[in-house]
C-alpha cells in the first residue's frame, strides 16, 4: 500500500502541492483527476523520487520512501511511466523494454514479462527492432508502459498516458491499463479524461491547485454533481 | 606510391591512438555533459604509469599497459567522485575550472615523481613488416590490431551488455534512465573510469614511438577535442571517423606539405567545422 501523508512539494519559493494525502491500496486502480497545473505530475514525480518533499511522509509497504532515490524506489516495486514518456529514442523497442528489467535483471522473469507485455501490445512485436523514437505516439506510449512493467512492479504509476493520442488509441490504452490492473498490478493513474478513467478505477481523487478537493470510490465520483459539472460536462 | 602506402599505414596507426583517446572523451561528454579538459593529463599519467611498470618494475609490455589501464580506471572513478560529482549542480564553468585544476595537479605530480625531462620508453616490439612495398614497423601493426580489438570489445560492451547500455540510456534520456532504475552517479563513475582506461591503452601503445613528458597530454588534448567536435559531440561513430580522418590528414600533410602544417591540420579542421557545420558530422541532438 502506498500512502502519502500531508505532503508539500515545491519548486524554488513556491509550493505546488499543499498538504496532499493520498492512499493507493494494493491491487487497486486509483485515479487522480485534475486540470492542467493542478499538481498531478509533481505528485507522481515526488512518489518516484525525482522530486523531494518539503514536509509530510510517503510510505510504501510500511517503509518510508520520501528520501529514497528514484533507482531504489523502482527496486521496491513502484514503476513510474512519466508524462512525455522519456523513452530511449534511438534504441530499439526491444532494448527499451529490456532496459526496463534493470532493477531485477532476472533472466527467466524477463522473458515471462516480455511475453506478457507483447501479448498486451501485440503491435510491439512487429516493431521490436525499430528505434523507439520512430514510432507513433500511441505506440510509444505502449513502449513506455511496457518498459515500466518490465521492472516487475507491484504499483504502476501512469502520468496522463492518453495525452496527445487519438480518441480511438486512448480507448485502447485505457483498456490495456484495465487489463494490467486485472492481472494484479496496482495502478495509480492521472487523467484528464474523467469518465473513461473512473469507469475502470476503484478509487478516485480530485486535485485542484495542489490540494485534494474530493476523494471517494470511483462509482460515487462518477455520480458526484461537482465532478460531473467540472469534468464530465454534464 | 610506396611513400603514400607507408604514410597511409602511419595515419591509420595514429588514427587508432586518437580513436582510443577520443571515444572516452566523447562518452564522458555524453554522460556527464562536460568537456573533460583533464583528459590529456590522464593520457600523460597513463603513459608514465605504463613506463613505471615496464622499466622500473620490469613486467612485460602488455602486462604493464594492462596494469596501468586498471590503475587509471580507478583514478578516473575517483576524479569523477571527488571532483565532478560534488559540482554536478553547479554552472558548467565550474566543471571546466575544476578540470583544468585537475590537469595542473596531475602534471605537477608527474613532474615531482619523474622530473620534467623527456623520457624514452624502449620499444619492446621490434622489427617491421613489408606490406604492399611499404615497410611498417611492428609497433604500428600492434597499435592497429589493439585498437580494432579494444574498439570491438567496447562496442560490444556498450551495445550488448546491460551495464554498457546504461551509458547510452543516460545519454539519450536522463529522466527515463533514472526511472528504469539506473543510478546516474554510478554510470558517471563507470564512464570516466572507462575513458581513463581507454586513453591509457592509447598512451601505452604510442609511447614507444613518442617521448614522455609531463606536458605530453596537451597537444593530444587539443587534437581529441578537435576530433569529437568534428564527429559531433557525444557521437561514437563520429569519434571513430573523426579520429581516422584527422590522423590521415595529419600524416599526409606532414609528408607532402610540411610537418608544421601537419600539426596545424587539427585546428584548420576545427575552425572549418565550427564555421560550416558546428554540430559536427554525426550530430546528436544534445538535450539539456
Amino acid at each position: 500500500m502506498l500512502s502519502l501523508e500531508n505532503i508539500s512539494v515545491g519548486y524554488d519559493a513556491t509550493d505546488v502541492l499543499h498538504g496532499v494525502s493520498i492512499t493507493a491500496r494494493p491491487g487497486e486502480l486509483t485515479v487522480i483527476l485534475g486540470a492542467n497545473g493542478s499538481g498531478k505530475t509533481t505528485l507522481f514525480k515526488t512518489i518516484s523520487g525525482l522530486l523531494r518533499t518539503r514536509s509530510g511522509t510517503i510510505e510504501y509497504d510500511g517503509q518510508t520512501i520520501q528520501r529514497t532515490r528514484p533507482n531504489s524506489i523502482v527496486k521496491r516495486g513502484i514503476a513510474h511511466c512519466p508524462e512525455g514518456r522519456h523513452l530511449f529514442g534511438k534504441m530499439s523497442v526491444e532494448k527499451n523494454l529490456r532496459l526496463g528489467t534493470y532493477p531485477h535483471r532476472d533472466r527467466t522473469r524477463t522473458e515471462e514479462i516480455l511475453d506478457e507485455v507483447l501479448e498486451l501490445f501485440p503491435i510491439l512485436k512487429e516493431k521490436s527492432a525499430q528505434p523507439a523514437g520512430s514510432l507513433s505516439g500511441g505506440q510509444q506510449q505502449m513502449v513506455a508502459i511496457g518498459r515500466a512493467l518490465m521492472s516487475d512492479p507491484s504499483l504502476l504509476i501512469l502520468d496522463e498516458p492518453s495525452m496527445g493520442l487519438a480518441p480511438l488509441v486512448v480507448e485502447q490504452v485505457l483498456e490495456s491499463i484495465a487489463q494490467i490492473n486485472r492481472n494484479g498490478i496496482g495502478v495509480l493513474l492521472s487523467e484528464q479524461n474523467a469518465k473513461a478513467s473512473l469507469a475502470i478505477a476503484h478509487r478516485g481523487y480530485v486535485l485542484a491547485e495542489g490540494r485534494v478537493v474530493l476523494a471517494d470510490d470511483a462509482d460515487k465520483l462518477l455520480d458526484n454533481p461537482q465532478v460531473q459539472a467540472a469534468y464530465l460536462g454534464l | 606510391m610506396t611513400l603514400f602506402t607507408q604514410q597511409l599505414f602511419n595515419g591509420v596507426a595514429l588514427g587508432g591512438v586518437y580513436c582510443l583517446a577520443a571515444i572516452g572523451l566523447t562518452l564522458v561528454f555524453g554522460v556527464l555533459r562536460i568537456p573533460n579538459l583533464a583528459h590529456g593529463s590522464l593520457y600523460m599519467l597513463g603513459a608514465y604509469v605504463t613506463y613505471f611498470f615496464l622499466t622500473t618494475v620490469g613486467v612485460p609490455y602488455v602486462a604493464a599497459i594492462g596494469i596501468a589501464a586498471l590503475i587509471l580506471f580507478v583514478l578516473g572513478v575517483l576524479l569523477e567522485r571527488l571532483v565532478f560529482h560534488p559540482l554536478r549542480n553547479s554552472p558548467h564553468t565550474h566543471h571546466m575550472i575544476a578540470a583544468i585544476g585537475a590537469m595542473f595537479f596531475f602534471q605537477a605530480v608527474a613532474q615531482a615523481i619523474w622530473g620534467a625531462d623527456f623520457r624514452r620508453m624502449e620499444t619492446p616490439i621490434s622489427g617491421s613488416v613489408h606490406i604492399l612495398g611499404a615497410e611498417i614497423s611492428a609497433q604500428r601493426i600492434v597499435i592497429i590490431v589493439t585498437a580494432v580489438v579494444v574498439l570491438s570489445l567496447l562496442t560490444w560492451f556498450i551495445k550488448r551488455s546491460i551495464h554498457g547500455q546504461t551509458i547510452e540510456a543516460i545519454e539519450q534520456d536522463r529522466t527515463g534512465a533514472a526511472l528504469v532504475g539506473i543510478n546516474p552517479a554510478m554510470v558517471s563513475m563507470l564512464t570516466l573510469g572507462l575513458s581513463a582506461l581507454l586513453v591509457t591503452i592509447a598512451a601505452g601503445l604510442v609511447s614507444p614511438i613518442n617521448l614522455l613528458s609531463p606536458t605530453m597530454g596537451d597537444s593530444l588534448n587539443l587534437k581529441v577535442f578537435a576530433i569529437i567536435i568534428l564527429g559531433g559531440l557525444g557521437s561514437l561513430p563520429g569519434a571513430i571517423v573523426g579520429s581516422f580522418a584527422l590522423a590521415i590528414a595529419e600524416t599526409m600533410t606532414s609528408t607532402y606539405i610540411s610537418s608544421a602544417v601537419g600539426e596545424a591540420v587539427a585546428f584548420i579542421v576545427l575552425v572549418a567545422v565550427l564555421a560550416i557545420k558546428p554540430t559536427g558530422l554525426f550530430a546528436k541532438a544534445v538535450q539539456r
